[in-house]
């Protein structure tokens, strides 16, 4: 009898401590303890101790530091080939709602499945947030008298509701009227979250618009596609044309970015084209790059085929005599001026640089490839042939070459019609960096 | 700078000299006092070799002169600097200042006369032609917080723009504190006058700035600051954002100044007022756009000009309901 009495005894003092362990790492109210605690004496599993003593035993280890750091992580924890997307997800905020009828943590849970949220791909779903917020019980939280009102009522709750909104306003989602309504409901007009909701909502459809360059948000996965928009993003002239020079061999299990056969899209307007007409054979021509472009997220690499700068000596102005047209003038003189004293020109001399004949993009940054793509501007411009070109391409890094003087040696100018390749000094400048 | 130094400073200077011996101490005192003053700002313009490369010479001369002492003093390995020397001459670079400010005064605002400088328009306020044009601005990153991001400042091509380049990286620094990082900042130093008296920009007859750059696509933030004289307004600053085209052609960015929204240590704050341009002093970029990466942008110069095509006072407006204090 004093046996069995014994082993109630220490079975039932160490729930009790193993419970108030628990509570004290966690911080979760006490009655919740571990979800596999002892329901009853039929099924303590920490408690199987041979041993028969009264004295109660020292504490329970906590179990992996996994379980005192983040509660209900079980909850998203899934078979290895299960695979995480909205539906797992939703499915797993709907075992803790179903699992956990009173809502017990749900304030870690929330933080949880805000961290979760990158890994299963919902961070940009608004209909997800909601659900979030849908787990705070309804109508407990809204200060009822002037006393609640005055403090900071139940402040871990309106922490975590400003944590939602916070990670929404981080990826850019905007909160609709559900998301405004639940607030409500949860928290009450004058709350916390609710003033961080109407700040969002102000400061959002004030912000939504101001990009003179606005890239969407999905950016086309196929290679062609995302070059030819990034060409079109970067060149001012609506008139200019982008030519597919080479498609990439997509119909293998390869990918697209094959080094035999990698895609070459270039980019030129038709200004672009009369003054690589213009262009004095005995002046080189250069290949640059690559440089770097960024799209959103996603980083793109583009060369350029450029001149130097003429010095000013050989610059000649195009003289267009009036005359030559009648029905509308050639030149228009739209200065901002309104009477003789006004001056809007800064007193500097810009940095000139010489001009950009066209902009490609290559799965491949190696000369070969930028070689094809010469040979296909060849056939809108015939006179590439004559004009040497001098390929000046660098690691790939992130900056724009300097072509200083001083820091290179002069390309030396070849006989007409071969391609030379130099390799830049720059390219050590730019290791370092 | 010396001078300064010393009054501000003394300790560091004696720190600097306690080390070596004493003979070469108005030697290695002179170096110290010479990279003590232009680190007195955090330059990272070329982080770690410059200075580093600045402190192994000083210790080598520091070495040299100690070994040299022993032996005959070659002339050439010593310069003639002397700690006194370079205090006089800060003293009377100072006072020269001082004097063509007074001077200035009777001529016009800045030393310029009053007819020109009221009917100007455009005005270029920085410019990057030269290495002592970088020295204008300090470069910070995350770095300073515990994270991983680089940037750099150098001089662009042939020496007509700057460049400033580096790697973002948003990992947050595991401090238990903070959870997001990653933003990369250039900062104009504050203008000094005489005497390193804080002076400001005067700019309340134009009404855009202008800048001319060269990005890579990425956002960018613009930052101005207003001078925090009298009231302790550190943390205050206006913002906008500042959108790159990315590509090989030259940018023209025009943001009037209506359009900046005042923020107060970090976040937006209910309360909108517009930014007076009466006392401006210092303007910033930063870039903080949460996407890991290398980055650059060349900037050729900044300007400030009218428009005056642009009307508009502010471009936002109070709601009562974040701000009711305004509408009572």
């Amino acid at each position: 009898m004093s046996w069995a009495q014994g082993i109630l005894l220490a079975r039932g003092l160490s729930r009790g401590w193993g419970g108030i362990c628990s509570t004290a790492l966690t911080g979760v109210p006490f009655s919740q303890g571990p979800p596999q605690a002892p329901r009853g004496l039929h099924c303590s599993t920490a408690a199987h101790n041979p041993d028969s003593s009264l004295v109660p035993r020292p504490p329970e280890p906590p179990r992996g530091p996994v379980k005192a750091l983040a509660p209900h992580v079980e909850l998203f924890r899934q078979a290895p080939d299960g695979v995480r997307d909205k539906a797992s997800f939703v499915q797993a905020v709907q075992n803790f709602t179903q699992y956990n009828v009173h809502k017990r943590g749900h304030v870690d849970f929330i933080y949880l499945a805000l961290r979760k949220m990158r890994e299963y791909g919902v961070e940009r779903d608004l209909a997800v947030y909601n659900l979030l917020l849908d787990i705070f019980p309804k109508e407990v939280f809204r200060p009822r008298n002037i006393f609640h009102s005055i403090f900071l009522h139940y402040p871990r709750q309106q922490e975590c509701g400003i944590a939602v909104l916070e990670q929404m306003e981080n990826h850019g989602v905007m909160p609709n009227k559900e998301t405004e309504f639940l607030l409500i409901q949860i928290f009450g007009r004058k709350s916390h979250p609710m003033l961080k909701f109407v700040r969002m909502k102000l400061w959002f459809t004030r912000f939504k618009n101001i990009d003179p360059f606005p890239i969407s948000r999905d950016l086309p996965q196929d290679p062609v596609d995302l070059a030819s928009l990034a060409l079109r993003h970067m060149e001012p002239d609506l008139s200019a044309r982008v030519t597919v020079y080479q498609m990439p061999l997509s119909k293998d299990s390869r990918d697209a970015t094959d080094p035999t056969e990698p895609h070459i899209i270039g980019i030129q307007s038709p200004d672009q084209q009369a003054a690589l007409a213009h262009h004095d054979p005995a002046r080189p021509i250069f290949v640059e790059g690559p440089f770097s472009l960024w799209l959103r997220d996603k980083c793109v690499y583009y060369h350029i085929l450029r001149a130097d700068l003429l010095p000013p000596e050989e610059r000649e102005v195009e003289e267009i005599p009036e005359e030559w047209n009648l029905y509308y003038p050639m030149q228009l003189d739209l200065a901002y001026g309104r009477s003789s004293w006004d001056d809007y020109e800064f007193n500097i001399n810009e940095v000139e640089e010489g001009p950009v004949f066209a902009i490609c993009m290559a799965g491949a940054h190696d000369q070969a490839t930028l070689a094809k793509w010469i040979q296909g501007l060849q056939e809108t411009n015939p006179a590439l042939d004559r004009i040497p070109v001098v390929f000046r391409l660098s690691g790939s890094s992130g900056e724009l070459l300097a072509s200083s003087s001083g820091l290179e040696e002069p390309p030396l100018t070849p006989p007409e019609g071969q391609e030379e390749e130099e390799n830049n000094q720059q390219r050590q400048q730019q290791s370092q960096s | 700078m010396a001078l300064v130094h010393k009054l501000l400073n003394g300790t560091y200077i004696l720190r600097k000299c306690l080390k070596p011996s004493v003979a070469s101490c108005p030697f290695l005192g002179t170096r110290s006092a010479d990279y003590c003053s232009s680190s007195l700002e955090k330059p990272a313009a070329a982080p770690g070799k410059a200075s580093s490369q600045r402190k192994t010479e000083g210790n080598l001369e520091g070495h040299h002169q100690r070994e040299v002492a022993l032996d005959i003093t070659s002339p050439e390995d010593k310069p003639e600097v002397s700690f006194d020397k370079a205090i006089k001459e800060e003293i009377k670079d100072h006072f020269r200042r001082l004097k063509n400010d007074i001077v200035n005064h009777w001529i016009g605002p800045e030393g310029r006369p009053l007819h020109e400088v009221l009917m100007e328009q455009a005005k270029v306020v920085w410019q990057f032609r030269g290495k002592e044009d970088l020295d204008k601005w300090i470069v910070t990153s995350d770095k300073a917080i515990g994270g991983r991001s680089e940037v750099f400042l150098k001089m662009g091509k042939s020496n007509r723009s700057a460049l400033l380049y580096g790697t973002l990286s948003s990992e947050a620094p595991q401090d238990g504190e903070s959870d997001r990082s990653g933003y990369c900042a250039m900062i104009s130093k504050i203008p000094r006058g005489p005497f390193e008296r804080k002076t400001f920009y005067d700019w309340s007859q134009f009404n855009t700035l202008y800048l001319r750059v060269r990005g890579d696509g990425r956002p960018w933030m613009v930052n101005i600051r207003e001078d925090m004289d009298i009231i302790q307004r550190k943390d205050q600053m206006y913002s906008y954002f500042m959108f790159t085209r990315g590509g090989p052609y030259w940018q023209e960015v025009k943001i009037p100044f209506s359009k900046f929204f005042f923020s107060n240590r970090g976040r937006i704050r209910d309360a909108q007022y517009q930014l007076l341009l009466d006392k401006i002093s210092s303007i910033g970029f930063t870039l903080a756009d949460k996407v890991d990466g290398p980055f650059f942008l060349e900037i050729d110069f900044i300007g400030v000009f009218t428009d005056p095509a642009h009307t508009e006072e502010f471009a936002y407006e109070n709601s009562p309901e974040l701000s009711p204090r305004l509408f009572k």
